[in-house]
């Protein structure tokens, strides 16, 4: 793939963000700040579960990984943010590389119920190591980022600052995915038996997908520290990884701007439909269940017919045509 | 000294000896074709060489490396190369993707190499038109030729093929003999073919390897395996020699 791909998904993130930035409240600002990490998370799962086909319920904890890991090293031991965060970032990513090893030697429901596992385990240990967590009471008085002394305090500020990290996350991606690792990525989802007679070594693109995706959840993490510079063990339970599930079938699974889409998506829709009260969680099932069903490959599959595609504009009828067509 | 060389290989699932201190040697760009009944362990030996079943017996050289036990990307990264019986592409990549992900079977190479690597072996097996292709959208045949494409991008010394020929129509047979003739010939690739289209067989092979039960029960060249009672009697049957194929 050439390079401009990757350029172009990055300067629309800037584009679009930088526009809404000017236009919403400082509320929407808020939440348009989780999305926007949320969705870095969420193109790291698709590393592992839309490229490798490794579904891991276990993302929160790696994005908690990253987040206590800058909480720790700001709070206690004094560092800079900005020496805290790729420390944070390469600890989460040596601690995806221990459980990995073990770990992906598992497969399908297997590999969920394991990571399942860690991501309970996780938020046993961060909600009962009370000397270094601060347990459920969590951790405070986070540090804020400065750029040229400049604190990314308010909520546009941080925004445009947290698009950056986005828009840079996203092209990364974007390269990976052309590349001959995201092909290696991709063929051993497909067929691991034929992977290997390609001369894939298909534990170890297992392994680099995993640790790929931690990298990213890590990212998310110390930028939701920095972000709300309070965390708790709350923020990275088994529920929140099922949410960044949720957000890549939403999403698209395989797609880096279906990664994007669905964190959007998922983020604003419980804001949208706040009238529905508690009922709002069984619409958010049955909303899934019509999007597994109808658009299998996610909002970002409407586009999938190469005929359509190849165009570039897409017509109503078309886009009608197109869902009927990415049925099973 | 032979290029694949195959000692005594023996595998037995549960109670069945699939395989029964079989000995198989090919020689640089040699042809050799393993046939036999269904069942009589032939594609248990690809597996074995491949390393995709590992053998209770017997060893496995490849140009003087023992890879009994290593690991399949090893064995293909030192030159084995191999299809599968129904054609086994990756779905969710292109054509060109796809014989991508066989040359860069060598480290360090750039994007626009391996595009070039894989463009010139979809040139070769006739398939460049279809290069931007997504797989679902090829016939039968051309899916297994995409996945012989891929195999050839990753450079092989040795290409074993699942019969290859099965589910082609009989002008795609004939276009896959001048393909692998091209191949031995031009290419100097050894190959090992199981087939069970004896007509491809007797035209392409050297030498013929007849199993049957998991045991070797003849081996020579193609007029000698046609006029063996015992490979008469066990598979080709006691009118081959006289249908005149």
């Amino acid at each position: 793939m050439s390079i401009r791909v990757p350029l172009l998904v990055g300067a629309v993130i800037l584009i679009a963000g930088l526009t809404l930035s000017m236009l919403l409240t400082d509320y929407h600002l808020r939440l348009l700040n989780l999305a926007a990490l949320s969705a870095i998370a969420v193109i790291g799962l698709n590393f592992a579960f839309g490229y490798a086909g490794l579904i891991s319920l276990g993302h929160a904890a790696f994005v908690g990984a990253g987040a206590y890991g800058v909480a720790l090293l700001t709070t206690l031991f004094a560092w800079s943010p900005w020496l805290a965060l790729p420390a944070a970032v390469a600890g989460t990513a040596v601690l995806a590389m221990l459980i990995g090893v073990p770990l992906l030697r598992l497969k399908g429901h297997y590999l969920a119920l394991a990571t399942l596992g860690f991501n309970v385990s996780f938020s046993i240990v961060a909600a009962n190591w009370i000397e270094v967590t601060g347990g459920t009471n969590g951790i405070s008085r986070i540090p804020e980022l400065q750029i040229a002394g400049h604190a990314l305090t308010d909520e546009r500020s941080y925004l445009w600052f947290a698009l950056l990290v986005l828009a840079v996350s996203a092209a990364v991606a974007a390269l990976i995915h052309g590349s001959r690792h995201g092909r290696a990525m991709i063929a051993v989802r497909d067929d691991e038996t034929a992977s290997s007679m390609t001369g894939i070594d298909v534990p170890r693109v297992k392994l680099a997908a995993f640790v790929l995706s931690s990298v990213y959840a890590a990212v998310a993490g110390g930028l939701f520290a920095f972000h709300m510079r309070f965390i708790s063990p709350e923020d990275f339970g088994y529920a929140h990884s099922i949410t960044y599930l949720a957000m890549l079938v939403v999403g698209g699974e395989g797609s880096i701007v279906g990664a994007i889409l669905g964190a959007l998506l998922v983020t604003f829709l419980p804001e949208w439909l706040r009238f529905l009260g508690s009922a709002y969680l069984a619409f958010f099932g049955l909303f899934v269940l019509a999007i597994l069903i109808f658009l299998p490959s996610g909002l970002a599959g409407i586009r999938r017919p190469r005929s359509f595609r190849r165009h570039g504009l897409m017509k109503w009828p078309a886009l009608v045509a197109a869902s009927k067509e990415a049925r099973p | 000294m032979s290029l694949l060389q195959a000692t005594e290989i023996a595998k037995r699932y549960g109670g069945l000896a699939a395989l029964a201190d079989v000995d198989l040697s090919v020689g640089e760009a040699e042809f050799v074709a393993v046939i036999g009944p269904n069942g009589a362990g032939k594609s248990t030996l690809l597996n074995v060489l491949t390393g995709l079943a590992l053998p209770d017996k017997g060893r496995a050289l490849l140009d003087g490396w023992d890879m009994t036990r290593a690991a399949t990307h090893k064995r293909v990264r030192g030159g084995l190369g191999r299809t599968f019986q129904h054609g086994r592409p990756f779905e969710r990549l292109s054509v060109l993707e796809n014989v991508m992900t066989g040359a860069a079977i060598q480290s360090g190479r750039s994007e626009l190499e391996l595009r070039e690597r894989a463009m010139a072996v979809l040139d070769q097996m006739g398939l460049a038109a279809e290069a931007q292709l997504p797989i679902g959208s090829l016939s039968y045949g051309h899916r297994r030729m995409v996945e012989m494409c891929r195999a050839l991008a990753c450079e092989p010394r040795v290409l074993l093929l699942d019969e290859p020929a099965a589910g082609l129509n009989s002008a795609e047979v004939d276009q896959l003999v001048d393909r692998l003739t091209d191949l031995r010939t031009k290419h100097r690739i050894a190959i090992v073919l199981i087939e069970h289209n004896m007509g491809m067989v007797m035209r392409l092979a050297e030498r013929i390897i007849v199993l049957n039960f998991g045991c070797k029960i003849a081996e020579g060249t193609p007029s000698e395996i046609q006029s063996d009672p015992a490979v008469l009697s066990a598979y080709l049957g006691e009118g081959y020699r006289h249908a005149g194929v």
